[in-house]
């Protein structure tokens, strides 16, 4: 399916270590296990399913496609307004775009032209900078395909979940690797699946947005989302 | 526009000081010194921190009056204080070209990290210049165990000095060891209670950071 060239570049991408500010959000894992909703491997592997299912694969997916292909930056800034106000809980929207402008500051560092100049346009804009929109730009200024930028996305949602649970103490680092190899085979059953161009984006995930939205009102909290 | 005028209308992006050490050393402390004593000088400044369970210090600094709480920003740091500020500083780096594009004069942003060990350093990529700072409450072998924080900062500095009789420390032997393992590089001593050490602190930044006589 893909070359050694760019197995390794996935590899790069993909890898929890990569510089992006991945570490800072744990989309709800924080939040879920304060309200005791999360106490272990079973509870994060259902918790990762009802990411990948519910949001990743008809949210994040559909914008990271649409994105991909959009003829140039302004198109691209469309499908951003889009992310925006599909998503409701401004927690949520805040770190998608912190998460994506983080990426995409480490594009444009790298010299990667697109990111740059789409890091330009971002400045007069705080609504824009959502994470699916920004893969999109800076997977493909990185020369990946779409099918090499759909799973770094995905991939990168279930190893951020899984290593925020760790550093909560939720799981430990064998436990951690068993919901990844879980995780995988539900990714990659997941990204063969046809996503139309048509679809709108959408998600149900409403335990998780609720945990997110109420994390800024915790007094105790290390994870930004 | 010719080159020298370019570069002479270019606006000169702030320094970034980063201020790291262990849990309860006196890094906010030091901050709350350092911000009046740097407005004094008419240097415009901005704040990060890097806040590991709460936002208590970003809140203790904005609530402090000696800023506008606008310029303060929190980083939350994911359980990993030293990821925040040396394996990926993206999110500080972010932060502060935010703070830089909301107050486009500022010429100074201290960036304090998350309370962490001795092992942790600042990446090059997120500041220009970092202080670590320990206390003599924590240990007069600190500088003896040869973390690369204490070793590897640009300044040391040994917070507490008014505890040193207190707590059982030679604070002469501690300052000349911590000069012997730093190869003789700054090591500056300071009570930030009573703002002791703060003008030395301050002149040095002035000299080696923003280039000022």
């Amino acid at each position: 399916m893909f070359d050694a060239l760019t197995a390794l570049a996935l590899c790069q991408y993909g890898d929890s270590a990569y510089p992006a500010g991945g570490f800072a959000f744990s989309w709800g894992v924080e939040g879920l296990a304060a309200d005791g909703l999360l106490k272990g491997a079973a509870d994060l592997d259902e918790l990762i399913g009802e990411h990948l299912e519910a949001r990743w694969s008809t949210m994040d997916r559909p914008l990271l496609r649409r994105a991909f292909r959009a003829a140039d930056l302004e198109a691209v800034a469309v499908i951003d307004r889009l992310a925006d106000v599909a998503t409701p809980s401004a927690p949520m929207r805040d770190g998608s775009r912190r998460a994506g402008r983080a990426l995409l500051g480490v594009s444009a560092r790298l010299g990667h032209a697109k990111s740059q100049a789409y890091r330009a346009m971002l400045d007069d804009n705080p609504r824009l900078g959502h994470l699916p929109v920004v893969q999109a730009v800076v997977y493909r200024d990185a020369g990946l395909s779409l099918e090499a930028a759909e799973l770094v996305s995905g991939w990168t949602l279930v190893n951020g979940l899984a290593s925020a649970a760790v550093r909560l103490g939720i799981i430990g680092h064998v436990e951690a690797q068993g919901s990844l190899i879980a995780a995988r085979g539900q990714l990659a059953m997941l990204v063969a699946e046809l996503c139309p161009d048509e679809l709108r984006p959408s998600s149900f995930t409403p335990l998780i947005d609720i945990a997110i939205s109420r994390n800024p009102s915790r007094h105790v909290r290390m994870f930004t989302t | 526009m010719n080159v020298v005028t370019q570069i002479a209308t270019k606006p000169v992006a702030a320094a970034r000081v980063g201020i790291g050490g262990p849990v309860g050393s006196g890094k906010t402390a030091l901050v709350e010194r350092l911000i009046p004593a740097l407005q004094a000088r008419g240097i415009d400044i901005a704040v990060i921190t890097n806040d590991l369970v709460t936002a208590e210090d970003a809140e203790r600094i904005r609530r402090s009056g000696l800023i506008d709480p606008e310029r303060v920003s929190a980083v939350e740091a994911g359980a990993c204080p030293h990821t925040v500020i040396r394996e990926d500083p993206t999110l500080n780096i972010e932060a502060a070209d935010a703070l830089e594009r909301r107050f486009p004069g500022v010429e100074l942003i201290l960036i304090e990290s998350g309370g962490d060990n001795l092992a942790s350093t600042f990446s090059r990529d997120l500041t220009d210049f970092w202080l670590f700072v320990i206390d003599v409450a924590g240990g007069d072998d600190i500088p003896r165990k040869r973390g690369p924080g204490p070793i590897r900062c640009d300044v040391l500095i040994i917070n507490k000095t008014d505890l040193a009789p207190h707590v059982g420390v030679d604070l002469g032997r501690m300052h000349a060891e911590a000069l012997t393992v730093r190869a003789n590089r700054p090591v500056l001593l300071t009570n930030c209670r009573r703002g002791e050490g703060i003008d030395a602190v301050v002149a040095m930044i002035e000299k080696d950071v923003l280039f000022r006589a």
